[in-house]
């Protein structure tokens, strides 16, 4: 079986949306999260107080599921947007959801947002999420971990049906501008799912998505991946590591910069971790073995 | 027919198994062949659970499986649980569990709230996402003896502070433990905060809870 090793998430890398951030922007909240003006603001002014190479967004892990029909309570200043109720028991309803349209709702305003910042010069992180991520705010995660041991078809179907959505989600990304697209399914990590289940997850979906999205990297744009991912494409041999030299020592999300256009896939760090720096200058592109 | 024993170890297999049908077929014929409710849970389901938690300490099951062990588990107690005697609730220790305002990350706090019932705990769960004034109108409604507050988020970890503090001003504060747990809290933040304890997992948090309310 392979040896899939996890990736310890740490938090405290950025201040979050605080009040200390926001007290000059004149923002109100959860209104803020929804308009790609505000959204862009914000994004500004963590970037600015993080000292960080890029804006980030979107600030939550719902706008893919809330663009499908799921139910999210915008929360406040203090906690952003997350899952209101279920809108599906079974895995086979998930099936039966929209496509998402990206020229409305709060995900049409984030890639505004995206190309916003872009047009200001600055170098964007879009945050999407991957198939276990969308399908916490829509299904309580029991049935989907049901499906996966009882019906691991229907799963494979599900987790595809959704992986068309998040592609077409950094296809749409690409085209506003985001120059790193990030791709993160924490919630699918072996930490939650045990080594058999996140094996299975890689070889049904990860590996063979991964290569179709990384056919989205081009000189413009590159995408990145949650080590988590990384990690578990590594330990089912299913990617390498190679490594690249950079100008010099520098943050990740500089060397990421700085990589683009040069490397199709990366993730040795998370992309959070606005200060873990590269001391060796040294970038590891994440190969996927053919 | 089969002997209680065979049906008690099919009730336990099934749990370890997470074959809920099999669960559920096996407590009717249990039930039908007359023998006691009480025993199917405790030696039958609950001893299954045990085993599930001993494989989950031993890395052998995960928390993928444990939740699965557990519905199978839960399929058999509705079937048993009407044919209980009456007993008194108050012989129950009495927990409220819930992952604190602002996160809806759940699948610890399930995994806890399923190893404490399973120890014997009367818990009352709220759920995700619960308003934090909410921990202590039901830990004083339901006199509950202690309070399990989860967070996976930094963002959402000052509302368990919070939480301590309503409790102390509604005078419940000596009464009432709390516990606390979730991806970035640690022993350290309990301490600072002035919870009762940390437990890193679900099968730590049962022995902290029994060391919390001297439960041998």
């Amino acid at each position: 079986m392979a040896k899939i090793k996890d990736f310890q998430c740490t938090y405290d890398n950025s201040a979050g949306i605080s009040g200390e951030v926001t007290k000059d922007l004149g923002l109100t909240f959860p209104e803020a999260y929804l308009k790609w003006d505000t959204m862009a603001a914000l994004s500004k002014a963590l970037k600015e107080y993080d000292k960080a190479a890029f804006c980030e967004l979107p600030f939550c892990h719902t706008v893919e599921a809330e663009a499908m029909g799921g139910i999210v309570n915008y929360g406040n200043e203090v906690a952003g947007p997350r899952a209101k109720e279920y809108i599906c028991t079974a895995p086979e309803e998930i099936l039966k959801l929209p496509a998402i349209d990206f020229s409305v709702g709060r995900i049409h305003q984030v890639l505004l947002a995206c190309k916003a910042l872009r047009e200001a010069k600055e170098h964007v992180v879009l945050q999407v999420s991957g198939p276990f991520t969308i399908l916490n705010v829509l299904i309580d995660a029991k049935h989907v971990f049901k499906a996966m041991r009882k019906n691991p078809e229907l799963m494979k179907e599900v987790f595809w049906k959704l992986g068309g959505e998040i592609l077409r989600f950094m296809e749409e990304g690409k085209k506003y501008g985001a120059d790193l697209i990030s791709y993160a399914d924490s919630s699918g990590g072996v930490n939650i799912l045990g080594p058999k289940m996140a094996e299975q997850v890689v070889e049904d979906f990860t590996y063979e998505f991964l290569k179709k999205a990384a056919e989205l990297a081009d000189d413009k744009t590159m995408i990145l991946l949650c080590p988590k991912t990384t990690l578990a494409l590594i330990g089912t041999g299913r990617a390498r590591f190679r490594d690249l030299k950079l100008s010099g020592p520098m943050p990740y999300g500089e060397g990421c910069i700085e990589m683009v256009g040069k490397v199709k896939l990366a993730g040795q760090m998370c992309i959070k971790n606005v200060g873990y720096q590269l001391e060796n200058g040294v970038f590891k592109e994440v190969v996927l073995q053919v | 027919m089969s002997s209680k024993e065979e049906l008690l170890k099919r009730l336990s297999d099934g749990v370890v198994d997470m074959e809920e049908d099999d669960v559920a077929e096996a407590a009717r014929e249990y039930l039908d062949a007359g023998y006691p409710a009480f025993d199917g849970i405790m030696e039958g389901l609950v001893d299954g659970m045990n085993r599930a938690s001993e494989l989950y300490e031993a890395e052998e099951y995960f928390v993928t499986d444990v939740l699965l062990c557990s519905d199978a588990m839960y399929a058999g107690l509705d079937i048993l649980r009407p044919y209980l005697p009456e007993t008194s609730s108050e012989e129950k220790v009495t927990g409220v569990i819930g992952v604190v305002e602002g996160d809806t990350h759940d699948i610890g706090k399930n995994l806890v709230k399923i190893m404490l019932e399973t120890a014997g705990f009367n818990m009352i769960d709220l759920g995700r996402d619960v308003p934090l004034a909410k921990f202590v109108e039901t830990a004083k409604e339901e006199n509950a003896d202690f309070v399990c507050l989860s967070t996976l988020m930094t963002t959402t970890m000052g509302g368990m502070e919070t939480v301590i503090k309503l409790l102390d001003e509604a005078g419940l504060r000596d009464k009432v433990k709390v516990m606390i747990g979730g991806g970035p809290i640690s022993q350290k933040y309990a301490d600072r905060i002035g919870a009762d304890g940390y437990s890193q997992n679900a099968v730590e948090a049962v022995k902290l809870a029994k060391r919390l309310l001297n439960i041998a």
